[in-house]
């Protein structure tokens, strides 16, 4: 809501308060209100001009010599004429124009009226003032302007568009155009939250004010905006007759009948009013249904009433119904749209937009001025499904007074008398109900409880009163702590005790609340046992020098449902894009986005994971039909892995291959008490078939590692990557099983053998196709209780080793916990460990 | 190596030339042993001196044929050239071995202004970073750490949250829509529902619920996904001056010690009174800035006291208990403690960018 300062001055007491400081007391408030803003553009020395005589300049095709009466006192023997040269197409004699006088400064000029620390100017540098000149022989006293030179928006009329800004006839010339155009004016931005209706009209927001520095606002005076039922009785009653067919959609219709309208321009005050609010004035007919719009918070509608024919009924739309809209836009109506119509159909869309065929023109003699109330819920659709948002639909949204149509209509009706633009002839109305003030009981002990401030029950009368709220004690409850607020309807979000609670902290100022500690019983505060692990997670990757990412959970559906789930993909129903239209169902292509990204920007090291949400649906998702009940969150713990440690100069960094990541999930697995068994994977086709694993604890799979397959390596634009993704919420059940989920890691320790060990090597010769990891598990079965360690700790092919083997070479100690051990004891344990092994795997030492 | 002297070739036998040789040895040992340069040389001379075949030890066996008066005087004489030359060869030891260690550190030395070897780390997500510095504030406080459904119900996303269908109230909140009824949800808030639900009639609920939010936006201010993080107290007796209370000791703790909080009167559906909460500005104090745009204060919170109407759905009876929420946009703390100007670069995850945290 835009709120001009020189509007509100007129209903409210502003003296000795900046524009600048009562934003901030607004703000304070709780009326959440932007920097003001100077309406002037910043010109000075610019006068209107009539245009007296224009004739041909004598050397000069393209100029014209203008006599120009910019005002002056010619009785005092001067003449108030000008002569200005002027290459202007769009002016005639008799005209009203800018004229800027030798030495006026066409944009930042100093105004005494912007000067305001902390208010927002328009930044416009300097020009250079302007001079008489003589333009082919002929001296010109000034120019002519436009709106462009100005720095002003559309405030002539049509013509201005072509050239030099053109001013009503009636604009006395002479005259400063800033003061013509009342542009020493500030606006006051006000962001109203959704509850604040009211201050959608200017003389709620005097009221607001006035409230909120102490001083009471002098609104007009109507009758019927005390009775709400008074409009009846204010005319005669029309003929005309109105049908509320659609008794939810409406609580109120009514109507003033106005015979002997004129319509023309407005006079330049309610234009001005009109522009600094926003709006562009249009003609004095539609432009006062505006300003009492402004003024009262009530939308107002003129229709033609000579294009009406019939009952006005409030109806839903028919099927197959549509409406030209004002802005010349044919729309498509449905059934649940509410919209005015008369015996042939609709004339307009309730709450949003009039139809074009009966708006008021140039030649309309008879008005019927409609005003009513529409649900705000009913209108807040319409308009978003039209795509179609006015001021008015804005004001019905959020909730029109029933109780002012009236009012509004009586406010109209005085204006048009002020305006001498039309009679009001009748009034007809149709009631489904009038809202009744509401009264709320408000226990100043109450007030205590809540705020934690003790207010006097004299402060909190007093604070309802400086709102014009009625404020008497509850008889009833025998104690005088106990108010009842008779609120009015305009302030439809106060409803309950804890509302005007509220009301009483802003008008003692929130600032008066103490900071105190809560009564409460002492807690201690926890973390559930699987937002431990996950923490614990976290800091083993990242200790592990992998790096966390945070990606968006929605993602493009063809990627991600090749890695997750296709058929558990949630859609979204509006996605900002295409390639964040699904819940994603797995966290690797996501990653596998962000490692390209960095790759391609040579940050060529790349160790990074998640851990967040996938979202599957609990079935197969069929096709455009939406989930019926809410998805799966499964959480996830997902890493890429690309490239190489950066070159060191005393240590060859590691390869970020498979065996890389392993390593870290091994050490995971150590963090958390989890042992990871690793099996080759069967039917995966986005990694590497021979490097790649399924991830198992036990009997369940809980994820996958692997390096991707050089196909799709290719897509993401990246060498080798390696991947894994596992089900946090199975590795978590396994670490808990293991009673991992307290902060301190639950550990049984053991001593060491003091006896000395013994270190052995073994090299085996073996088959390719023997996995290593199976014959160190043979070792360890075969080395029985003595094998305290077996590593493999070389694995070598190429020659010597025959084509189709490989050698391991293992790492053995033995060690007992009861005696230093024999060599023969030893010789014995390594022979067993051969001879199984040879049995098993068909492996021979091999002697180096 | 070189010419060993066969000395009792050249010095007659008898007591004379036993002395003679005596001294011969000292003197040719003494000279010798200036010139050995090793440890190894200056054993090997050693050795060959006085080891079990050396030249001194030898004469300890002519010594036999000596008359038995001389035997007692060449006796005293090997014996003392002996531990002459044994303390020549010790003080020699000593100053070769001295020699040898300060060789061996000089070859030994390192430039050291070589990088040391890289320890590899990761970094948190500064979203996490300050989750977790949230988190610990509140848990310090006796909140605990509360979660939930990242996609909700339109019920517990708005309708329990006092924001009825067609509310205006909701445009506040561009919701992203899975179907009708089911949203991603656009605010942490529904975890205070859920969790007052779970745990009626028990008190105090005392949470904080961490966590992804949705909205439809996107620009260098809006993510369409960002996080927050919701607080909620309810017991008997909690007045907004407790919410102000913790609140104040939140950002004091967040924020700095000499931080000031101020409430301005605000909307939210399911508070009042609400409150916006701003925060003296971190990086001038209050006297006015263009992080603060001049005012001194910086918005960085929703607050107020829980409406009756959402205790009510929550399980409880707004007559008998009061309780204060608030939420906080952790974008908006990360960018404000660590100076980040648009918050695109916290979502592209820009390795250069991570490791900074």
């Amino acid at each position: 809501m835009r709120v001009s300062w020189n509007w509100l001055s007129s209903l409210v007491d502003l003296e000795g308060y900046t524009p600048l400081e009562l934003a901030d007391i607004l703000t304070q408030g709780g009326v959440e209100t932007g920097a003001p803003e100077y309406l002037h553009p910043g010109f000075s020395g610019v006068v209107i001009g009539r245009i007296v005589a224009a004739e041909k300049h004598p050397a000069a095709d393209t100029l014209r010599v203008c006599q120009v009466d910019v005002g002056g006192t010619p009785e005092l023997g001067g003449t108030s004429n000008r002569q200005i040269v002027t290459g202007a197409v769009n002016i005639f004699v008799g005209d009203r124009v800018p004229v800027a006088l030798p030495g006026a400064v066409l944009q930042g000029a100093v105004l005494p009226g912007a000067v305001l620390p902390g208010a927002v100017l328009p930044e416009r540098e300097r020009a250079e003032p302007v001079a008489a000149v003589e333009l082919r022989g002929v001296v010109s006293n000034g120019v002519f302007c436009s709106e462009k030179d100005l720095g002003l928006g559309s405030v002539g009329t049509e013509r201005s568009r072509d050239g030099v800004l053109i001013l009503p006839t009636d604009a006395p010339p002479g005259m400063d155009l800033g003061a013509y155009l009342e542009l020493d004016d500030w606006v006051l931005d006000l962001d109203l939250y959704p509850n604040r209706a009211d201050c959608l009209a200017m003389i709620h927001v005097a009221r607001e004010v006035g409230a909120l520095i102490g001083r009471k606002a002098v609104v007009p005076v109507l009758a019927s905006a005390d009775d709400p039922w008074a409009a009846a009785g204010l005319w005669p009653a029309s003929g005309q007759e109105i049908v509320i067919e659609a008794r939810d959609g409406s609580r109120r219709y009514s109507a003033l009948i106005v015979e002997n309208v004129a319509v023309e321009p407005s006079p330049i005050w309610l234009q001005n009013r009109l522009r600094a609010a926003g709006i562009r004035p249009i003609s004095n007919i539609v432009d006062l249904t505006n300003y009492c719009m402004l003024e009262q918070g009530q939308p107002l509608h003129a229709f033609d009433l000579d294009k009406l024919s019939g009952p006005v009924c409030v109806r839903r739309a028919r099927p197959g119904e549509r409406l030209t809209t004002l802005d010349g836009m044919e729309r498509d109506l449905s059934e649940d749209m509410l919209v005015i119509a008369d015996e042939n159909g609709p004339v307009a869309i309730a709450g949003v937009m009039g139809g074009l065929d009966t708006e008021v023109t140039e030649t309309t003699r008879r008005v019927l001025f409609e005003s009513a109330h529409f649900q705000g819920a009913g209108v807040r659709r319409t308009s978003r499904r039209l795509g179609l948002r006015s001021e008015s639909s804005l004001r019905f949204e959020k909730g029109v007074d029933a109780a002012g149509s009236g009012a509004t209509l009586e406010r109209l009706a005085g204006l048009l008398a002020e305006l001498s633009a039309g009679e009001p002839v009748g009034f007809s109305e149709q009631i489904v109900d009038i809202p009744a003030r509401s009264v709320i009981r408000l226990d100043v002990c109450r007030v205590a409880e809540v705020l934690g401030v003790a207010v006097e029950a004299e402060q909190v009368r007093e604070t309802m009163e400086r709102q014009e709220f009625a404020c008497r004690f509850r008889k009833a409850e025998g104690r005088d702590t106990v108010f009842e607020v008779e609120v009015p309807t305009y302030r439809q979000d106060l409803k309950i005790e804890e509302d005007l609670i509220e009301e009483v902290a802003r008008m003692i100022g929130y600032d008066r609340i103490p900071t105190t500690s809560p009564h409460s019983l002492q807690t201690q505060g926890t973390r559930s046992g699987e937002q431990i692990l996950r923490r614990r997670v976290r800091q083993g990757l990242v200790e592990a020098g992998m790096h966390e990412v945070v990606s968006y959970a929605f993602v493009g559906e063809k990627n991600d449902g090749a890695w997750g789930a296709a058929d558990r993909q949630i859609r979204l129903l509006n996605p900002l894009r295409d390639e964040m239209s699904v819940m994603r169902t797995s966290l690797v292509p996501g990653l596998l986005g962000i490692a390209g990204r960095n790759v391609a920007r040579q940050n060529s090291a790349v160790t990074l994971f998640e851990i967040g949400n996938v979202y599957l649906a609990r079935e197969p998702v069929v096709q455009n039909q939406p989930i019926g009940e809410l998805p799966d969150e499964v959480m996830k713990v997902a890493g890429v892995v690309c490239g190489k440690e950066v070159k060191h100069w005393g240590q060859a960094g590691a390869e970020y291959g498979f065996f890389y990541l392993k390593g870290i999930l091994e050490a995971l697995g150590v963090r958390l008490g989890v042992a990871f068994r690793w099996e080759r994977p069967v039917g995966e086709a986005l990694l590497h078939p021979g490097r790649s694993a399924d991830v198992y604890v036990g009997d369940s799979r809980v994820g996958v590692l692997g390096e991707l397959h050089p196909e799709g390596a290719a897509n993401w634009d990246l060498r080798h990557p390696v991947v894994f993704e596992l089900d946090f919420r199975m590795v978590a059940a396994a670490a808990r099983a293991n009673g991992h989920e307290l902060q301190a890691r639950t550990v049984v320790a053991k001593g060491y053998p003091r006896y000395p060990s013994v270190q052995r090597d073994l090299a085996l010769l073996t088959a390719e196709s023997v996995a290593a990891g199976d014959i160190e598990a043979g070792i360890r079965v075969l080395g029985g209780a003595l094998l305290q360690r077996a590593e493999i700790f070389d694995v070598y092919t190429g020659p010597p080793v025959p084509p189709g083997y490989k050698s391991l070479a293992f790492s053995l100690q033995y060690q007992s916990r009861e005696r230093t051990l024999t060599d023969a004891e030893v010789d014995e344990a390594n022979q067993t460990i051969l001879r199984g092994i040879q049995e098993e795997f068909g492996a021979e030492r091999r002697m180096t | 190596m070189f010419p060993v002297p066969m000395f009792h070739d050249l010095i007659g036998k008898g007591m004379r030339g036993m002395r003679d040789r005596i001294r011969e040895i000292e003197l040719h040992v003494l000279e010798e042993l200036e010139k050995r340069l090793s440890p190894e040389d200056l054993q090997e001379l050693k050795v060959r001196t006085m080891g079990k075949k050396g030249t001194l030890t030898a004469l300890y066996k002519e010594m036999r044929d000596l008359r038995a008066e001389f035997k007692r005087e060449a006796g005293q004489m090997i014996n003392d050239v002996r531990e002459t030359l044994e303390k020549a060869f010790a003080d020699k030891e000593e100053v070769l071995s001295d020699l040898m260690l300060k060789k061996r550190l000089q070859e030994e030395t390192l430039d050291i202004s070589l990088p040391g070897l890289p320890v590899r780390r990761g970094y948190r997500h500064p979203l996490t970073l300050m989750f977790d510095e949230i988190e610990e504030i509140f848990l310090a406080m006796g909140f605990s750490v509360a979660e939930g459904p990242e996609i909700e119900t339109d019920h517990y996303n708005f309708e329990a949250l006092n924001l009825p269908k067609d509310h205006p109230a909701r445009d506040m909140q561009d919701s992203f829509f899975i179907s009708e009824e089911i949203v991603l949800r656009t605010q942490t808030s529904p975890v205070q529902v859920r969790t007052m639900q779970q745990m009626c009639p028990a008190l105090p609920v005392k949470i904080i619920a961490p966590g992804k939010v949705f909205r439809y936006d996107d620009d260098a201010t809006h993510s369409p996904m960002f996080h927050q993080v919701e607080g909620l107290l309810v017991d008997k007796g909690v007045r907004m001056s407790d919410l102000k209370g913790v609140l104040l000791l939140f950002v004091r703790q967040m924020f700095g010690e000499d931080r000031e909080i101020r409430l301005r009167p605000s909307f939210f559906p399911f508070t009042e009174p609400s409150a916006e909460v701003d925060v003296s500005c971190m990086i001038c104090g209050g006297k006015g800035c263009r992080l603060c745009k001049g005012t001194g204060w910086i918005e960085i919170l929703g607050a107020g006291m829980v409406h009756p109407r959402v205790l009510e759905i929550g399980g409880y009876d707004p007559k008998e208990v009061t309780g204060f929420a608030f939420g906080m946009g952790v974008e908006r703390v990360a960018m404000l403690k660590y100076g980040i100007e648009d918050i695109r670069l916290i979502y592209d995850n820009d390795v250069r960018f991570l490791q900074q945290f």
